[in-house]
């Protein structure tokens, strides 16, 4: 068991009897998150019927419908845990998880069950639940999936009607056919395989055009028109009662290569469904001041000019200026960082970070649309469009491969009907059939997924695996560093004792003056066993503490608050840490250096990227000095601090259009779109959910080396799939001289076409080992 | 050999049928998760008896929205 959230996770399935599950998951588990309380009571909103009503149906019988997202449903295990733990809940009429979508229908009592339990209990699995809201785009990929589906339905049935009458044609061939049958047999081939050519190979077709007419060529076209000239000239054949006919092949092929994309889709699709939206975070209701009392209004109705009230460890819902009160907001949303910004009357705060102090009221500024978290989903969706498109190997080869192809089929078609006219258009058709792009066209997605499926054993989650042959060819790694480096705990780093105490007692001390404060720095101390006596504690908001104890004033905190206390403090020993006082009334006690523990590993990796040849960065939000001495110390090139979510995404453009390949390393929120824009990303574990649904890479456990990894299958990949294509460029080298020269039979041509797309597969699948 | 001229017309006419079934059960969302469908029938072994329900709601629970 690795943190506090996955041992409750499992003792709760072990509980449950439903330990069978890990016998059965085919992939590992995103890491929960530990548990609070406090979480599950977020969920108490949905009991709501207004705000159900937008995710929920009622039936006829009383019962409730409900539709939630599910985040960090992995496989079909999950699906599994996630219906048998529920179903069993009393109330619960059904549930039933879909996987591809990660959509959970449930249908329950509103009776007998709340639906913020139901919230609950899919949190407490481990599993984060959202209602679904349809969407546009997510209704666009379901229909596509069903179209593919469709598609590829048909050309397997026409398959196999064309493939029974091509048996009775070929057994002709042999044993001699009566010409009657043979023109039945011929035509009724040719009304399937047409039916076929237009249903489902019309993608084919639409996409080659498509490229053409924007001047590239793609692996589409080959595709399309070894599709399109083996039925033309089947049609002609069947027509002129002379010849071959290749309805069979035409129908095999385009079968095999929908199957091949279906797969591919599939697979990208499934992590696709899992999309963020940044506004749910927020909370639905906010309190706000109507002729001087405090209501609770529903989020989406607040206007510029209202003022809200937000109370300590609340999350800010919109961006508004304090007028009131004054506080710390915990920013990690746009920083990445754990300290907080003190704020004071006349400060903006902005949605999404949270309050830790005290309560503040705050003027509404403007709504959602117009508030900073906003623009950090927007500049997401800004980056997925300005992502670079690396020309994909498979296409560029295809580009002067089909040329070379068309220059050697009219060379053939000019030679051949000077030479015998009658035979010239039969030679040429098997000079295109022989060239078959089958193994060209499959030597890139099938070395993807046997390194994706390898990768997905070994704890990666693979979202994109284009971004493999984008990750074999990066230049720069760059890392994010709180959160991603180190481990994104505060911890005392070190301690500076400036009196003759002990330092397990000054700990003490600090623990007792800390109890008192909801600082994320007080966190730090709440392990450490508080020394009894500490009375009148005072806090001071974005200062510190200060108390008595036997009659002596302690006080704890920045300089400026324990220097009038202690005059002979030192100032503190370097920047490298983030330093606060002891102090009491005339002597200097201590200086605690708090500071983010590095991750055990980070500097093997680190090494191990520069020995591969990687140029190293860091891009941090923070501005203190921690990020130099700690770039320093692992040996990163280049660092840039204190960087903004959308700074870092114009470092990272700025390197690509150097013509870096970049791949970024990241966890949080503020680097969502710099890891949407990246070549190759990779989130990290306890990535929060935006930065996960934008990373290529999602990894699972905590273990940067797996980063490494990765890195090397892919490189290993790109190896493969350059062997598939050379193996596949032989092979066309030596088979079409023979076709055009007229040796190939063409039931030689058809083995030749299959062993050589086998040997491909074959090939790739070495990838499937685990890293 | 000339019930060939009969019997392919036949095949044919099964064929359409066919392909009219399956494009009837994937736009009434039978093929939407093909991956739990696939592992649902190994999964059943053990667990308790609840789950009986579920399968047979499953065929008319497909929703439509």
């Amino acid at each position: 068991m690795c943190c506090p959230g996955c041992r409750a996770v499992a003792a709760l399935i072990a509980d449950s009897g439903l330990d069978a599950f890990y016998q059965q998951r085919t992939a590992f588990n995103e890491r929960p998150q530990p548990i609070e309380t406090g979480n599950l009571q977020q969920y108490l909103v949905y009991d709501d019927p207004e705000l159900a009503a937008t995710f929920t149906e009622v039936g006829a019988d009383g019962t409730l419908s409900a539709r939630l997202l599910l985040g960090g449903v992995t496989c079909a295990a999950c699906t599994w845990l996630i219906e048998q733990s529920l179903s069993r809940v009393e109330g619960v009429a059904s549930a039933l998880v879909n996987l591809q979508q990660s959509r959970l229908d449930i249908r329950f009592d509103p009776q007998i069950l709340p639906l913020s339990e139901i919230f609950a209990r899919v949190e407490t699995l481990g599993y984060r639940p959202r209602p679904y809201q349809a969407s546009t785009q997510r209704q666009q990929m379901a229909d596509e999936y069903r179209l593919d589906l469709r598609r590829l339905g048909v050309a397997g049935l026409g398959m196999m009607q064309v493939g029974m009458f091509a048996v009775a044609l070929h057994a002709g061939d042999i044993q001699g056919i009566d010409i009657r049958y043979q023109g039945l047999l011929r035509w009724v081939s040719l009304v399937v395989a047409s039916f076929v050519v237009f249903y489902s190979a019309r993608s084919f077709f639409e996409s080659a055009w498509r490229h053409l007419k924007l001047g590239t060529l793609v692996m589409d076209l080959p595709v399309a028109l070894a599709i399109g000239l083996a039925w033309a000239a089947s049609i002609w054949a069947t027509a002129s009662g002379t010849g071959q006919v290749y309805f069979d092949s035409v129908v095999m092929f385009t079968f095999f290569l929908l199957l091949a994309r279906f797969l591919e889709r599939r697979v990208r699709q499934r992590h696709a469904m899992t999309w963020f939206d940044a506004e749910n975070t927020l909370p639905p209701i906010a309190a706000v001041q109507r002729e001087g009392q405090w209501l609770g209004v529903p989020r989406i109705q607040l206007r510029a000019g209202d003022v809200v009230l937000v109370k300590a460890g609340d999350t800010v819902p919109v961006d508004a200026e304090v007028i009131s009160g004054d506080s710390a907001v915990k920013e990690d949303t746009f920083s990445g960082e754990h300290l907080p910004r003190s704020v004071a009357s006349g400060d903006m705060i902005y949605a999404g970070t949270v309050n830790v102090e005290r309560v503040l009221e705050a003027r509404v500024t403007g709504d959602y649309r117009d508030s900073r978290l906003a623009a950090l989903q927007r500049s997401v969706e800004i980056a997925q469009t300005e992502k670079p498109r690396l020309a994909r190997l498979a296409d560029r080869i295809a580009s002067w491969f089909i040329a070379g192809i068309l220059l050697v089929t009219t060379a053939t078609a000019v030679t051949w009907s000077q030479i015998a006219p009658e035979q010239a258009l039969w030679i040429t058709l098997s000079v295109l059939v022989i060239s078959c792009p089958c193994a060209l066209a499959l030597a890139t997605p099938a070395a993807l997924t046997s390194a994706a499926s390898a990768l997905r054993a070994g704890g990666v989650i693979v979202r994109g695996e284009n971004a493999l042959e984008s990750l074999s060819r990066a230049t720069h790694m760059v890392f994010d560093k709180t959160g991603t480096l180190t481990e994104g705990t505060l911890e005392i780093s070190d301690l500076h004792s400036l009196a003759d105490i002990p330092a397990g007692e000054l700990q003490g001390i600090a623990a007792a003056l800390q109890q008192y404060s909801t600082h994320p720095i007080s966190r730090v101390f709440s392990t450490t066993t508080a020394a009894t006596g500490f009375e009148q504690v005072e806090y001071h908001v974005g200062r510190g503490l200060e108390g008595m104890c036997d009659g002596t004033r302690y006080c704890m905190g920045s300089e400026a608050l324990c220097r009038p206390l202690a005059p002979q403090l030192p100032p503190p020993p370097d920047d490298r840490l983030y330093w606060i006082a002891l102090v009491r009334e005339g002597q200097a006690l201590a200086w605690f250096g708090l500071g983010d523990r590095v991750r055990p590993e980070a500097a093997e990796v680190i090494r191990s990227a520069r020995e591969g040849g990687l140029q190293l960065e860091l891009l941090t939000g923070d501005s203190s000095g921690h990020g130099l001495l700690l770039a320093g110390e692992l040996g990163i090139d280049s660092i840039h601090r204190g960087m903004q979510p959308q700074q870092k995404m114009s470092r990272v453009g700025e390197l690509q259009q150097q013509g870096a390949v970049v791949s970024m390393v990241g966890d949080g929120l503020n680097d969502a779109p710099v890891l949407s824009l990246a070549d190759a990303s990779f989130a990290v574990a306890g990535a929060t959910d935006l930065a996960r649904t934008q990373a290529d890479f999602v990894v699972v456990g905590g273990d940067l080396r797996t980063i490494l990894d990765t890195w090397r299958k892919a490189r290993q990949c790109r190896r493969i799939i350059l062997q598939n294509f050379a193996w596949a460029l032989a092979y066309n080298l030596c088979a079409i001289p023979l076709a055009a020269a007229g040796f190939v039979p063409p039931w030689a041509a058809a083995i030749g076409m299959s062993l050589s797309s086998l040997l491909v597969v074959l090939n790739s699948l070495r990838l499937n080992r685990r890293p | 050999m000339d019930s060939l001229y009969l019997l392919i017309p036949i095949a044919l006419v099964f064929c359409v049928i066919a392909i009219r079934l399956l494009l009837w059960a994937i736009d009434s969302g039978q093929y939407d998760d093909l991956d739990k469908e696939a592992w649902r029938i190994l999964a059943d072994e053990d667990p308790p008896a609840t789950s009986e329900p579920d399968r047979t709601d499953e065929s008319d629970e497909e929703p439509r929205r």
